[in-house]
C-alpha cells in the first residue's frame, strides 16, 4: 500500500527531474523509485490492512500481484535506454513519470476493496497508457494507435462503470466483500431475487470492461494495432503490467464478490476463453511482423490465464501468479531483443519489425539469439523454461475442475499449444537458420544485465518452480 | 556406491556446457571431447550391462532425490522426484543409446561448420536420451522426452539439407502434439495416484521414508480404498512404480478403475490409454502419423539420422512398455487388436512405400516404419515371446538402422546424391562397402543368424500364440517380411550388381576409409553376435518381462 503512495510521489518527483540535462540519471533514479516501491510493497508481507476507509486492502495475494507488476515495471524501465536522444523523444522525464503513475494505477487495481477504486485505478492506468501509446508523436501509426486505444478504451471503461452502477443498484454496496455477502445470501434464498436481472446485467458489463483490458476475444480488436503502433518499449509495458493488473483485478472480483453465481459468469467465460485461445493462436500464425505476432500471442496468453480463473481451485492464486510472472519475463526478453534489433536495421526510416529483420542474428550476436530463443521457448511452453510450468499448473487446475465444460477447454488449450509452437519457432528459425547480415550490436550495460536477469529467471523457474510457486 | 545413472545423464550435459564456453581456438577439439564423452558413456553402459542382476525383480541402480514439492491445497501435496532406475526393459535401451551415440559421434567428424553448436547440441541430446530411458518418475521422463526435441530440432534445422526448415518444424510439431497428449494423461494420473510411502509420512505413521515396510504400504492402500485418508494428507506422485499399482489410485479420482466418468462411449481410462498410445505411436512412428519421419531423415545429416533411427524411435516403443501398458493393463488387453492392427499395417504399408522409393535414404526411412511395426505387434500380443521379441527388435533395429544410415551417408558424403538410379554395379568398384551393405541388408530383412531375425521371429511367434489377436493380423505382419526381402534385394541388385555405371566419375567413389570401417565393423559384429546368441539380451529382459506380464492376468 505504501508502494502506491511512494509511486505517486516519485512520479511527481520524476517530473521535476526533467530539468536535469543528464538523461542517464533519469533512468537510474526511476529504477530506484520502482525498487523502493517494491521494497515497501514487500514490507507489508503478512499484514492485512484496510486503507482509506476500506477503499483498499492489502493482503498477501495483492502483495504478490503488486510484486509481479513492480518487477515487470522495473525491468521495462531498465530496458528503456532513456528513450534515446533523438528529436522524437524530447521528454523522457514525462515518460518515466507517466510510467510510474501507470504502475500506481495498476497497484490500485490489485488492492482495491471498493469498486470505485477499481474504476479509479483502471482509469489512471488507461489514461497513462493512451498517452504513452501516442508518444511517438510524428509517427502516424502511433497516433492512430493512441486514438483507437483511447476511443475503445473509453467505451470499455464506460461500460465497466455502468456495470458497477448496476451492481450497486442491485446490492446496495460498492464494497466487494459486501457485494459478495449480498449475492451469496440472496442466491441461497431464491434463484432470482428482486433486482436479480440488474445484478446479472451489471456483472456481465463489468466483465466486458475488464476483458477488454486483458484483450480477450471478442474484445481484442484494438490489441494488434495498438501494440504495433505504440513505441516498442510501451508495448512491452502494456503487454506485461496492464495484462497482469487486469487479470488480477478480474480474479479478485470474481473470487470475492461473485463466487456464488459461478453458473452465471462461468458459462460465458468458458466460451470466451475458448474463443480467445483460438483467435489468438490461429491469427498469430499468419503474422509477418514479429511485433504483431507478439500482440496475438498476448491475446492467447490471456486465454490461458482465464482458464485458471475459471477453474476456481485453491491453487488458482499460485497458478495465475506463476503464469503472469513467467509470461511477463519472457515477453520482456522478447520485446527487448525485438526493440534493439529492429532499430539497428531501419526500413523506410522506421524500425523493421518483421521476422526478416531477425535473419542471421545468431552469427554476430549469439547472446541476443540465445535470449530470444529462451523467451520463445518459454512462451511456447517447452520444458525447462518457466512457461512450461506455467502451463503445467494451469492444466492441472483445469483437470482438478470436474465440470464437463472443462473438457472442451482442455481440448482447445492442448491443440492451441501445439499451434503456438509453430509461430513461436518462426523467430528461432529466422535467427538460426536464415541467412542475413546483422553486424554486432552494442548493448548498454544495464540492458545486458536485464536480459541476463530475465533469461536466468526463465530457466531457474523452469528447473525449480517451487522456489516461487510455494511463496504464492 | 557411484550414482552411475546420474553420471550417464549429467556427464554429457556438463561437457555440452564446457563446449559452449570454450574459446574459439579450441574448435578442433570439440569433436574429440564429444567422442571421449560418448566413449565414457559407452563404457558405463557396458558396465551396467555386465553388473546387472538378471534375476532381480525390482529396479536396479536406483537413485532418488526430492525435487519439487507443491502444496495443492485441498487436494493434498504434489511431489515430483528425481528418481532413476533400470530394469530388464530399459537396460537394453540404455546400452543401445551408449552404442549408437558413440558411433554417431564418430560419424559426426564429417561435420565441418558451426562445430561448437553441433557438438554442444549432440551432447545435450545424448544426456536427455539416456535420461528418458532411466527415469522412473513420469514427470522426469516427460521432461527428457520433450526437452530432447530441442537439440534434435536444431540438429536437423541447422545442419540439414535443402528443406531443413520444413522437415525440422514438422518433426517438432508432430512429436509435440504427441507429447501434449502424454502431458494430459500425466496430469490426470498425477491427480489420481498417491505415493503410499510419502502419504504415511504425511499422516505421521512413520517419521522417515526409510522406516517403510510392505505391511505399512498395504495398510495405507487399505485405508485409501476405504476413503479414510484426509484429502489434505494425500501425497500425489508421478512415480511410475506406484502408478502401475491399481491400489494406489484415489477412490473418486478420474482414472480410478471404477471411475464412471465417460465421454461418449469411451470410459475415461480408455481415452487416457488411447492418448498415450497416440503420443508414443507418433514417436515410433506408426501409420498414419509417420509422415514426419521420411522428411526428417531425408534432410538430417548422417549422424543425426543415425541417432534418430537408432535411438529416438525406440522411445516410442519404450513408452508403451514403461508407461501405457503397466498403468492401463485392462485397456491394453481390450485394445490389443487395434494396436496390433496398426502395427501390421505399418509393417506392410512401410514396406510397400520402401519398394517405391527412388531415394535410398527415404527407402531406409520407410523400412524403419516397417520394422518398428513389429514392435507394436509384439507388444500388443502381451505374451512372453511377443514382448521379449519387441524389446529385441528395438535393440536390433537400433543397431541395423544405424548401420543402414551410416552406409547411405558414405555414398552421400562422396557424391551428394542418394538416388538409387544414379549408381549401378558398385560392387566391382567398392567391394568392402558392398560387403557391408549386403550384410546389413540381409540382417535387416530378417535372415537367420542376424539379430533382425530373432526380433521378428519372436514378435510373430508371440502374436500367433496369443488369444487376444485374430490370426490374420499376424499373417499380414509376416507378409511384411517378404516385402522386406523384396525391397532390400531389389535395391542391392539395382545399385551394386551388374556392370559399373554411375553419373559420377570413378575417382569420386573410393572405397571405405578407416573411419568408416571403424564405425561399421563393430556394429556388424554386434548384429551377428546378437543373431547367434540371442540369450545375450533375452536373459536380461526375460525376468522383467514375466514380471510385466503378471499385471495382465
Amino acid at each position: 500500500m505504501n508502494a502506491i503512495i511512494a509511486l505517486s510521489l516519485s512520479g511527481i518527483a520524476s517530473l521535476f527531474l526533467g530539468f536535469s540535462t543528464n538523461r542517464k540519471n533519469l533512468l537510474i533514479t526511476t529504477l530506484l523509485f520502482v525498487l523502493v516501491a517494491l521494497g515497501l510493497n514487500l514490507a507489508d508481507w503478512n499484514h492485512e490492512y484496510f486503507w482509506f476507509n476500506n477503499m483498499l486492502k492489502t493482503d498477501n495475494l495483492s502483495i504478490n500481484f503488486s510484486s509481479v507488476i513492480l518487477l515487470s515495471t522495473a525491468l521495462v524501465v531498465a530496458i528503456s535506454r532513456s528513450f534515446g536522444d533523438d528529436e522524437e523523444h524530447t521528454h523522457p522525464a514525462e515518460y518515466y513519470a507517466i510510467m510510474l503513475f501507470a504502475a500506481a494505477g495498476a497497484l490500485m487495481m490489485v488492492t482495491y476493496e471498493n469498486m470505485i477504486m477499481l474504476f479509479v485505478g483502471l482509469e489512471i492506468l488507461s489514461v497513462s497508457m493512451y498517452i504513452l501509446t501516442g508518444s511517438d508523436k510524428r509517427n502516424l501509426r502511433s497516433n492512430e494507435a493512441a486514438l483507437k486505444y483511447f476511443l475503445m478504451g473509453a467505451f470499455a471503461t464506460g461500460i465497466l462503470l455502468f456495470g458497477v452502477a448496476l451492481v450497486y443498484g442491485a446490492t446496495g454496496s460498492f464494497n466487494i466483500h459486501g457485494i459478495g455477502e449480498v449475492v451469496s445470501r440472496t442466491k441461497k434464498g431464491m434463484e432470482l431475487f428482486e433486482g436479480g436481472v440488474i445484478l446479472y446485467a451489471g456483472i456481465i458489463l463489468i466483465f466486458i470492461g475488464l476483458l477488454f483490458k486483458v484483450s480477450a476475444a471478442p474484445f481484442h480488436f484494438w490489441t494488434p494495432d495498438v501494440y504495433e503502433g505504440a513505441p516498442t518499449i510501451f508495448t512491452t509495458f502494456m503487454s506485461t503490467v496492464v495484462k497482469t493488473a487486469g487479470v488480477a483485478a478480474m480474479y479478485r472480483l470474481l473470487s470475492i464478490s461473485f463466487p456464488a453465481v459461478y453458473g452465471l459468469w462461468g458459462n460465458p467465460l468458458v466460451w470466451i476463453t475458448c474463443l480467445t485461445l483460438i483467435v489468438g493462436n490461429i491469427t498469430a500464425v499468419y503474422q509477418q511482423s514479429f511485433k504483431r505476432m507478439l500482440a496475438y500471442s498476448s491475446i492467447s496468453h490471456a486465454g490461458y490465464l482465464l482458464i485458471t480463473i475459471l477453474a476456481k481451485t485453491p491453487n488458482t492464486n499460485g497458478s495465475i501468479l506463476f503464469y503472469s510472472l513467467a509470461y511477463s519475463i519472457a515477453t520482456i526478453s522478447a520485446f527487448a531483443v525485438l526493440m534493439i534489433v529492429s532499430e539497428n536495421k531501419p526500413k523506410d526510416g522506421k524500425p523493421d519489425e518483421s521476422f526478416e529483420a531477425l535473419n542471421g542474428l545468431s552469427v554476430n550476436n549469439p547472446f541476443l539469439a540465445f535470449v530470444l530463443t529462451v523467451s520463445m521457448l518459454s512462451l511456447a511452453g517447452i520444458p525447462l523454461t518457466a512457461g512450461f510450468f506455467g502451463k503445467f499448473f494451469i492444466f492441472t487446475d483445469a483437470f482438478s475442475n470436474v465440470s464437463p465444460l472443462f473438457k472442451n477447454i482442455l481440448v482447445v488449450a492442448i491443440l492451441m499449444s501445439a499451434v503456438g509452437v509453430y509461430y513461436y519457432f518462426k523467430p528461432i528459425i529466422a535467427v538460426y537458420m536464415k541467412k542475413g547480415e546483422i553486424a554486432e550490436i552494442q548493448l548498454p550495460l544495464i540492458y545486458k544485465i536485464t536480459l541476463i536477469i530475465t533469461t536466468a529467471l526463465t530457466i531457474i523457474l523452469g528447473i525449480a518452480p517451487d522456489l516461487v510457486k510455494n511463496m504464492f | 556406491m557411484m550414482p552411475i545413472l546420474s553420471i550417464l545423464i549429467f556427464l554429457p550435459l556438463i561437457f555440452a556446457l564446457v563446449i559452449a564456453v570454450l574459446p574459439q581456438h579450441y574448435t578442433t577439439y570439440f569433436k574429440w571431447i564429444t567422442l571421449g564423452v560418448t566413449g565414457v558413456e559407452l563404457v558405463l553402459c557396458s558396465y551396467l550391462y555386465f553388473s546387472f542382476d538378471k534375476t532381480a525383480l525390482s529396479y536396479q541402480f536406483q537413485e532418488q532425490l526430492d525435487w519439487i514439492t507443491l502444496p495443492l491445497g485441498a487436494l493434498g501435496v504434489g511431489s515430483i522426484d528425481y528418481l532413476l532406475g533400470i530394469d530388464g526393459i530399459s537396460l537394453p535401451m540404455v546400452l543401445l543409446a551408449g552404442i549408437v551415440m558413440f558411433v554417431g559421434a564418430i560419424s559426426s567428424f564429417e561435420i565441418k561448420d558451426k562445430q561448437r553448436g553441433y557438438f554442444g547440441l549432440y551432447l545435450l541430446l545424448t544426456g536427455s536420451v539416456i535420461g528418458c530411458f532411466v527415469a522412473l518418475d513420469m514427470f522426469l521422463f516427460y521432461l527428457f522426452f520433450e526437452f530432447m526435441l530441442l537439440p534434435m530440432y536444431f540438429l536437423i534445422g541447422i545442419w540439414g539439407g535443402p528443406r531443413k526448415e520444413y522437415a525440422s518444424i514438422k518433426f517438432f510439431i508432430y512429436t509435440l502434439v504427441g507429447s501434449l497428449f502424454i502431458l494430459l494423461v500425466m496430469i490426470g494420473l498425477y491427480l489420481s495416484v498417491i505415493d503410499p510411502v510419502e502419504t504415511a509420512v504425511q499422516m505421521g505413521l512413520i517419521m522417515d521414508k526409510s522406516q517403510v515396510t510392505p505391511e505399512l504400504i498395504t495398510q495405507i492402500q487399505q485405508l485409501l480404498a476405504e476413503g479414510k485418508i484426509l484429502p489434505e494428507q494425500l501425497v500425489h506422485t508421478f512415480d511410475l512404480r506406484f502408478m502401475a499399482d491399481a491400489a494406489n489410485f484415489v477412490g473418486d479420482s478420474w482414472l480410478h478403475k471404477a471411475a464412471e466418468v465417460a465421454m461418449g462411449d469411451f470410459s475415461i481410462r480408455a481415452i487416457a490409454f488411447l492418448l498415450l498410445i497416440a503420443g508414443f505411436a507418433i514417436k515410433l512412428p506408426a501409420i498414419p502419423v509417420h509422415t514426419w519421419l521420411p522428411d526428417a531423415h531425408v534432410e538430417a545429416p548422417t549422424p543425426v539420422s543415425v541417432v534418430l533411427a537408432g535411438i529416438l524411435l525406440k522411445i516410442g516403443g519404450y513408452g508403451f512398455l514403461r508407461i501405457a501398458y503397466p498403468i492401463f493393463p485392462e485397456q491394453a488387453t481390450h485394445y490389443a487388436s487395434l494396436i496390433a492392427c496398426i502395427g501390421a499395417v505399418s509393417i506392410v504399408y512401410g514396406a510397400y512405400n520402401a519398394l517405391a522409393m527412388k531415394d535410398l535414404k527415404k527407402m531406409i526411412a520407410y523400412s524403419s516404419v516397417s520394422h518398428m511395426g513389429f514392435v507394436m505387434l509384439g507388444v500388443a500380443s502381451i505374451t512372453s515371446q511377443g514382448v521379449n521379441g519387441a524389446v529385441y527388435q528395438m535393440f536390433s533395429h537400433g543397431i541395423l538402422s544405424a548401420m543402414l544410415f551410416l552406409l547411405v551417408g558414405v555414398l552421400y558424403s562422396r557424391t551428394h546424391d542418394r538416388q538409387i538410379d544414379s549408381y549401378q554395379g558398385l560392387a566391382s568398384k567398392m567391394p568392402v562397402y558392398t560387403g557391408f551393405v549386403a550384410l546389413t541388408f540381409f540382417a535387416s530383412l530378417g535372415l537367420p543368424a542376424f539379430s533382425g531375425f530373432i526380433g521378428e521371429f519372436f514378435t510373430l511367434a508371440g502374436a500367433f500364440n496369443t488369444p487376444l489377436l485374430p490370426k490374420w493380423i499376424t499373417v499380414l505382419g509376416a507378409f511384411g517380411i517378404v516385402l522386406g526381402a523384396g525391397y532390400f534385394l531389389w535395391t542391392l541388385q539395382r545399385m551394386f550388381f551388374g556392370n559399373f555405371w554411375s553419373k559420377y566419375e570413378l575417382s569420386l567413389l573410393p572405397d571405405l576409409n578407416v573411419r568408416e570401417k571403424i564405425m561399421l565393423f563393430p556394429l556388424a559384429i554386434l548384429a551377428i553376435a546378437f543373431g547367434i546368441f540371442p540369450q545375450l539380451l533375452l536373459d536380461v529382459t526375460n525376468e522383467t518381462v514375466s514380471q510385466f506380464l503378471t499385471l495382465f492376468v
